[in-house]
């Protein structure tokens, strides 16, 4: 080919020297060390809008496209991305930011204030999942092209941990595709394209089949790893997954079923990469319903509204059992609604309940239920991993000491109006706090329900404290680190006595790669493409 | 004659009908979409706030009545998971269902009849009884373990194919195909014989009953009598009247390759109409799984009526009167 191109080229050789050949050289030196990734989850992102939905699949592919103004580092730290530093103004009147410069959107776009402030209306919309995040806010002020002032309605001095998912979109981009509000119901130009300031760029999109995202070149970091394009494919089937990972059809799949881990980590091509999630597993209570629901006690007196019944249920269920054999040693034990990973955790406080069958039987019997009694446990069988057959061991341990659980397991899809409907006795429930702040469960689990202020939202068996109602405006307003701590030591206190959740364990995290693959693994389950790389 | 055909088409419409109600009113059990749509922070005000856009606040048979009149005027809606039509996302998924139904119905059909005149003609040979004993498993196991062992020996194993997907494909126009690249053909295979396996071997057994039955006919007797070579009377005249039987239910079976696809789609995630349904049915996202059922009632009334019309024509019994 290069002999017709000289014999028709009067300039021929010096072309060929000083164009041609060190572009030829470069394209072969970059992609000796550029690298492409085949992913695969069990979910597809079900929108490319950072505002739309949150939810880990979304929010986690999301963060390889967007940036917020702050971003969590490999060991979930605060650190900066969007905004080089932020500090507190006024008395608690709220935080100022001071933006990055230099900062290019996908589209090549400049980076400022203007998009910030587009940002937070855009993700505080009506119809913007994320509008709980901004709560706090009273108003948003663009001081000058890389300041901006939030100001909040309370000292607020989570602020910056609350908006590490808050994504900035281009403004102008999403005015001009008629996307300025996100729009989950009928779709519109987010929801199948981006244009965000990350590592990685959208370059094709197929919902429910393939996306593909390629390295962008003018990303102001440098913590970057070699791959320069990522492809994710979801694949519902767990076994499919795992045979597309040991034909080598994939590079990662992310979650490994528990029951292949131990399988895979023998062969040598293969890398398991095991950790815990901030997801705690826990048992809930109606905590206020007068008569049981289900079982052959049914219209009987509810007995959990006796904490020493509870505190027998927490008794009776050997969670290290639980742990040994359906997580084949995968998780740890949960002590309270946080793992110890996360800010606020109440070490004071990280002593589970002895497991104690007779221990038990005698609270049963000082409760007025010698004999025991029959009731409705509900529980997911496909929301967290293996959760069936842990309300099964459950359910087998409580009949033990004499309490007959009658389980009913059912699909997500159906659980959670069950349970919004109070249609249990007792519960399983996985929480994850999207602040990695024990504020985050007190305010969803523990809080008494109250619509008007946003509380106790998730808190499905009414558990109420009015002590714990008091403290939780306390600690969101508390600057002075450990005198928070104190008042989340009390919280955890008082609702470990009561016995308001049964915590059981922490959620394992379980990827596996090909061997040549090197990546961070992070607590939330996000997977940050720019900290992977193929050798 | 005319008459027949109008009344048999207004009853295909009203099992069409029959079809969506009865799928509709099972929608209701299937779960509620609204926790899916919504995140960990929602309030009860947002779920309300969607329920009521939605309209899933409304009583069955107004959402119901809803449905079929955008039907009718060919909007199924949009997808709750991916914001789309759900017309355009059944269009995009189509292509790849219809290859793969399309080479395991070639598979089924040229395979099971080879088969079936073999083990008849030589009944009792070693390898006619090894073939008819191995085709009780295409018979027996279910498909997707068949899926499984085959993605393990061939794709974790032997490396020969990929383990799941479509491979590469080309665009033309509307439509994708993978019949034009390698990648494309090599993903091909394991599915579709995943898929035709159980119609293979039905094809096969039918062949091989009916070979047998009309080899014992007088006409082939006299035809071996006559003095023609093995080849002309096994296949002129043997074969050809084994075919009509084969032809029916061949042409029923079609359908239900189809149809039964969701489960090879989701063991090999190919990106077809079946797994669209599969996970629709996990994200509760009743727009699709409707138009997917109304899609599929749709394909089976046609087939069915085709047939019926087809006998009118090649039964001229039929044709008069006593309709």
């Amino acid at each position: 080919m290069s002999a017709t191109f000289k014999a028709n080229n009067p300039f021929g050789e010096s072309i060929l020297k000083r164009i041609i050949y060190p572009a030829l050289i470069l394209a072969v030196t970059t992609s000796a060390h550029a690298a492409t990734l085949k992913w695969a989850g069990t979910t597809d992102p079900q929108t490319m809008d950072p505002h739309a939905v949150i939810s880990t699949p979304v929010l986690g592919f999301l963060n390889n496209i967007y940036e917020g103004l702050v971003r969590r580092g490999k060991d979930m730290a605060i650190e900066s991305a969007l905004a080089t530093s932020w500090e507190p103004i006024g008395e608690g009147k709220g935080w100022r930011f001071h933006l990055r410069e230099g900062v290019i959107f996908h589209n090549g776009a400049t980076f400022d204030a203007d998009d910030v402030v587009f940002s937070y209306q855009r993700a505080s919309a009506e119809s913007a999942d994320t509008k709980g995040w901004f709560a706090p806010i009273s108003e948003v002020k663009k001081v000058d092209a890389y300041t901006v002032d939030f100001l909040t309605k309370a000292p607020n001095p989570l602020f910056p941990d609350s908006i590490a998912n808050w994504m900035i979109m281009d403004a102008d981009w999403a005015k001009s595709v008629g996307a300025v509000t996100p729009n989950k119901d009928e779709g519109n130009a987010a929801t199948l394209n981006a244009n965000g300031t990350g590592a990685y760029q959208l370059k094709k999109r197929q919902p429910g089949l393939e996306t593909t995202l390629a390295k962008h070149n003018d990303w102001w970091g440098e913590d970057i790893g070699n791959i320069t394009e990522a492809t994710f494919t979801p694949i519902k089937n767990p076994a499919t997954a795992v045979a597309a990972l040991l034909a080598g059809n994939v590079d990662m799949i992310n979650p490994v079923p528990i029951q292949d881990a131990a399988r895979l980590e023998k062969n040598t091509q293969i890398k398991v990469f095991k950790g815990i999630e901030a997801r705690v597993i826990m048992l809930g209570f109606a905590q206020q319903a007068d008569v049981l629901k289900y079982g052959l006690d049914q219209g009987k007196p509810n007995p959990f509204l006796n904490v020493k019944v509870r505190e027998a249920v927490a008794k009776s269920i050997s969670v290290p059992a639980i742990l040994r054999t359906i997580m084949r040693g995968n998780a740890q034990p949960a002590s309270q609604l946080v793992s110890p990973a996360m800010r606020g955790f109440s070490s004071v406080n990280s002593d589970r309940p002895d497991f104690d069958v007779k221990g038990a039987k005698e609270l049963l019997a000082e409760a007025g239920y010698p004999n025991g009694f029959s009731f409705g446990l509900k529980c997911p069988n496909d929301r967290y991993l293996n959760d069936e057959a842990v309300c099964q061991a459950v359910t087998a341990m409580l009949a033990k000491v004499g309490i007959k659980a009658e389980l009913d397991a059912m699909p997500v899809r159906s659980y959670w109006p069950e349970l919004r409907q109070d249609n249990f006795d007792m519960y399983l429930l996985g929480w994850s706090p999207g602040t990695f702040d024990h504020e985050h469960p007190i305010r969803f689990l523990a809080s008494t329900p109250n619509p008007e202020k946003k509380l106790g939202s998730w808190n499905f068996g009414d558990y109420s404290n009015a002590r714990i109602d008091e403290l939780l405006p306390m600690i969101q307003a508390e600057i002075d680190d450990n005198k928070r701590q104190e008042m989340l030591d009390e919280v955890t206190d008082i609702y470990q006595d009561e016995y308001a959740y049964v915590p059981l364990y922490i959620h394992p995290l379980v990827w596996g790669t090909r061997s040549n693959v090197t990546l961070t693994q992070r607590p939330d389950n996000f997977f940050i493409l720019r900290w992977a790389s193929i050798n | 004659m005319f008459n027949y055909i109008l009344k048999r088409i207004a009853q295909s419409g009203l099992v069409l009908l029959v079809v969506g109600f009865v799928a509709f009113s099972m929608f209701r059990f299937v779960g509620d979409p609204i926790d899916n749509m919504l995140g960990q922070e929602r309030t009860q005000e947002d779920v309300e706030r969607l329920r009521g856009e939605l309209g899933l606040d409304l009583s069955f048979p107004v959402q119901y009545g809803r449905f079929l009149m955008d039907a009718i005027q060919g909007d199924f809606g949009v997808s709750y998971r991916q914001g789309r039509p759900v017309a355009d996302i059944m269009a995009e998924r189509a292509p790849a269902t219809l290859e793969l139904a399309a080479v395991s119905a070639t598979l089924a059909i040229s395979i099971g009849i080879v088969l079936g005149v073999f083990t008849a003609i030589r009944r009792d040979g070693w390898i006619a009884s090894l073939i008819m004993t191995t085709s009780l498993i295409g018979v027996s196991l279910p498909t997707f373990l068949i899926g499984i062992v085959l993605i393990y020996v061939f794709s974790v194993h032997l490396g020969w194919f990929p383990s799941f997907g479509r491979g590469d494909v080309v665009q033309l126009g509307f439509w994708t195909t993978g019949f034009l690249t390698k990648s494309g053909l090599l993903a091909l295979i394991l599915p579709s014989i995943t898929l035709g396996l159980y119609q293979m071997t039905l094809i096969m057994r039918l062949v091989r009953s009916e070979m047998l039955e009309v080899l014992r006919q007088d006409y082939v007797r006299f035809a071996r009598a006559r003095g023609l070579s093995e080849r002309v009377v096994n296949f002129r005249h043997a074969l050809k009247n084994t075919l009509v039987p084969v032809i029916t239910v061949t042409g029923l079976q079609l359908g239900s390759i189809i149809a039964f696809a969701i489960i090879t789609e989701s063991v090999f995630q190919w990106p077809g109409l079946g797994l669209l349904f599969i996970n629709a049915i996990q994200f509760v996202d009743i727009p699709v799984m409707a138009a997917y059922l109304m899609l599929i009632s749709v394909m089976f009334v046609t087939i069915n009526l085709m047939v019926d019309l087809l006998y009118v024509f090649i039964d001229p019994r039929l044709r008069k009167g006593g309709l």
